[in-house]
């Protein structure tokens, strides 16, 4: 018996020393061998973020197979294959956070963002301290690329501009034009930095701007918040809000009897579950979206945004939204940086990313210093007829605006 | 005057539906010292069963209701007594572990299922709104806020005047003596744990009509389930109403009179200050304080 346990113990050892030998030995690999090069992401596969999780590994997979089919990524004078490893965070920061240190860990220096503000605020920091490389792909918040961080680049437009966006289509496009407009905020980083780009963008067009109602993230009952702006009567409701509270401005309005002459949401209307979880309430919400499938620019991997869309409903049978599109952008990101500095190395590809600057089927690609893509422009699209139709800016707009909106 | 009116009247009606996502969870607490982390995830399964059925069969939520009532009974019975029984009588740490695993594997279950995506049930009048005043009564709130008081005296009726919920009653007071006068405990547990997960799944049905619904959603509602139950107290089959109106009352104040960032810490402020004051809950019964010194 005892010969038998030392038996079971020496085998324990001895594998864990195998096992501890096989991690010291991908360290020193930065997450690539010859043909293969590894990039880690932590992603909420469950959790409450579980939705948009999927989305965004949807996007991340795509290009995974794009880039393959293709060949692999040119590096030299060799062709690298993409390998994704994805983990789930369950929704939390702090889990990413220490999911993105295993990969450090594990020698995986280039990683892909988690979806979602908060995550990747957390992620960033890890990855600025172990001098891994990150694209950020949904993480829009202007905090993240305001701590001084050099190593995390965001290929969507920020936090700033999705509420801006709507004000300046509105401005541009609806008449009458709004004169007063009212913003709903959930109390999140995000939604704040929504808010104050619109707020901004609203006293600049010479909107008046009536006091904007806050509520916590993810609430379902902004009963509270209506009430208040229905007494203010606005023309325009904005919600810098997130799915569940943005049905629940649009469902709890009809309830309270609210009725600007339309309402604009951030990140909900452009997602098909708007449209059918509302019915003909969705109609004439506008939304912003990072992606739409009628913008410019192309590039040699995905084609124009269009061939994007077509390849990705023939893989997923569904159609592309923002989410996967921007995913795919940043993972295109680090594999055009990648190839631009001919190396796997964590250092070589933040400069290429730093220096990064053309056009792709989601828009131009080129970070200012601080990591924001600054140069891509948000588009404005509206529910019409159960559809997320593109209305703003022109080039990109596929049917005028309806307006008054509210249904 | 009409805006405290509204908030009032919203409140009211919000409180109503937590009071009813709250009921079952205060019941199995109450009669069987067990926290049902599932609970929560109960709440959505009944969402998904009444709004299957109306996408299938096209039924009205207020009869896809009974739909969900009857799934969640079955499972209920059916997991208390093949699963939470085993370890019933173990300390309520473990019973803790065994809810919160239950909770896991139903919520991931239905993002494999359904892929998380958010669904409601739409109905042409449940968004209507009676106009009294200046106040507006949304029909649907007002018909689930009417259904969570008709669950609570029906509750209590079948508690008081019922052998069954005489057995329920004297099981969760000492299981012991009632076993001693031939009332068999495992399927007392087993038909209370099927009731609570009943009354669950009628709260998913109403909030599917109201609102939305994801499987993320399940720990926010075991959340308002935990917070409402300590509230109104154990023991008591309306202390869970109470809770519910008490919460949804305070809420809607909140908003409408403070930040409105600052609702959970009001509400939360509230628990701490009823438990100071009393510790059984409002409407607790003092023996069963001690549940609540977990």
């Amino acid at each position: 018996m005892k010969v038998r346990t030392t038996t079971v113990a020496v085998t324990a050892v001895l594998a864990l020393s195998l096992a501890a030998c096989g991690s010291k030995g991908s360290r020193s690999t930065s997450g690539a061998d010859q043909d293969q090069l590894t990039i880690g992401v932590s992603m909420s596969l469950t959790g409450s973020l579980a939705r948009e999780g999927l989305l965004t590994r949807s996007g991340y997979e795509f290009c995974q197979q794009v880039i393959n089919g293709k060949g692999g990524i040119p590096v030299g004078d060799r062709k690298v294959k993409l390998n994704l490893v994805f983990q789930d965070d369950t929704s939390s920061p702090d889990t990413a956070a220490q999911l993105i240190d295993q990969y450090n860990d594990k020698g995986y220096k280039l990683v892909l963002s988690p979806y979602g503000s908060a995550a990747t605020e957390a992620a960033a920091a890890v990855v600025e301290r172990n001098g891994q490389v990150m694209v950020d792909s949904l993480g829009a918040d202007d905090t993240i690329f305001e701590k001084g961080y050099r190593r995390t680049f965001g290929v969507l437009s920020p936090g700033s501009e999705y509420a801006a966006s709507i004000v300046e289509a509105l401005h541009d496009l609806a008449k009458p034009t709004p004169k007063t407009v009212i913003f709903l905020s959930a109390d999140d980083g995000f939604s704040k930095s929504v808010t104050t780009g619109g707020e901004k963008a609203a006293r600049g067009l010479g909107m008046t701007v009536l006091p904007t109602q806050f509520f916590p993230n993810g609430a379902s009952d902004v009963s509270a918040a209506l009430s208040k702006a229905k007494a203010l009567h606005p023309d325009v409701i904005i919600g810098s809000v997130h799915f569940v509270e943005g049905v629940a401005i649009i469902k709890q309005s009809k309830e309270l009897g609210v009725r600007p002459q339309g309402f604009g949401e951030t990140v909900a209307p452009p997602t098909p579950d708007f449209p059918q979880t509302l019915n003909e309430l969705a109609e004439g919400v506008l939304g912003s979206s990072q992606w739409v499938s009628s913008g410019k620019g192309s590039d040699k991997w995905f084609g124009t945004s269009a061939d994007y869309a077509t390849a990705y409903k023939a893989k997923f049978g569904e159609d592309a939204q923002y989410h996967a599109a921007s995913a795919s952008a940043a993972c295109l990101a680090l594999v055009m940086a990648v190839e631009k500095a001919h190396s796997l190395q964590p250092d070589a590809v933040r400069d290429a990313l730093a220096s990064l600057d053309t056009p792709s089927f989601f828009g131009p690609i080129k970070f200012d210093p601080t990591g924001k893509n600054v140069t891509k422009q948000m588009s404005v699209i509206q529910i019409q007829h159960g559809e997320a139709v593109p209305v703003w800016p022109a080039d990109v707009a596929q049917k005028p605006l309806i307006w008054p909106g509210a249904a | 005057m009409n805006a405290f009116l509204q908030s009032t009247v919203y409140g009211l009606l919000q409180g109503g539906l937590l009071a009813l996502v709250a009921v079952g969870f205060s019941l199995v607490w109450g009669v069987m010292n067990v926290i049902n982390l599932a609970h929560g995830a109960f709440v959505v399964v009944g969402a998904y069963v009444a709004w299957q059925l109306n996408e299938w069969l096209g039924l009205d939520p207020f009869i896809a209701m009974f739909g969900s009532m009857a799934f969640l009974f079955v499972t209920g019975y059916l997991v208390q007594r093949l699963l939470v029984n085993l370890v019933v009588n173990a300390p309520v740490f473990i019973t803790l572990l065994l809810t919160f695993g239950l909770d896991l594997l139903l919520t991931n279950g239905l993002i494999m299922i359904y892929s998380g995506n958010y669904r409601a049930i739409n109905t042409s009048y449940a968004l209507k709104s009676l106009a009294l005043g200046g106040v507006r009564v949304p029909v649907g709130r007002l018909l689930g806020c009417l259904l969570a008081v008709a669950c609570s005296l029906l509750l209590v009726s079948l508690m008081k005047r019922t052998r069954t919920g005489l057995a329920i009653a004297a099981t969760g007071m000492d299981r012991g003596a009632a076993r001693l006068m031939g009332i068999r405990a495992r399927h007392i547990y087993a038909l209370t744990f099927g009731i609570a997960a009943a009354l669950a799944g009628l709260a998913g049905a109403m909030l599917a009509t109201v609102g939305t619904f994801s499987p993320a959603d399940a720990s926010k509602y075991t959340l308002f389930s935990f917070v409402i139950a300590v509230l109104g107290g154990l023991g008591n089959m309306y202390g869970a109403l109470a809770g519910g109106l008490l919460l949804g009352l305070v809420e809607s104040w909140a908003g409408q009179y403070l930040s409105g960032t600052l609702v959970n810490a009001v509400a939360f402020g509230l628990l701490v200050l009823v438990l100071v004051a009393r510790p059984a809950g409002l409407l607790g019964r003092p023996f069963y304080e001690s549940r609540l010194e977990v």
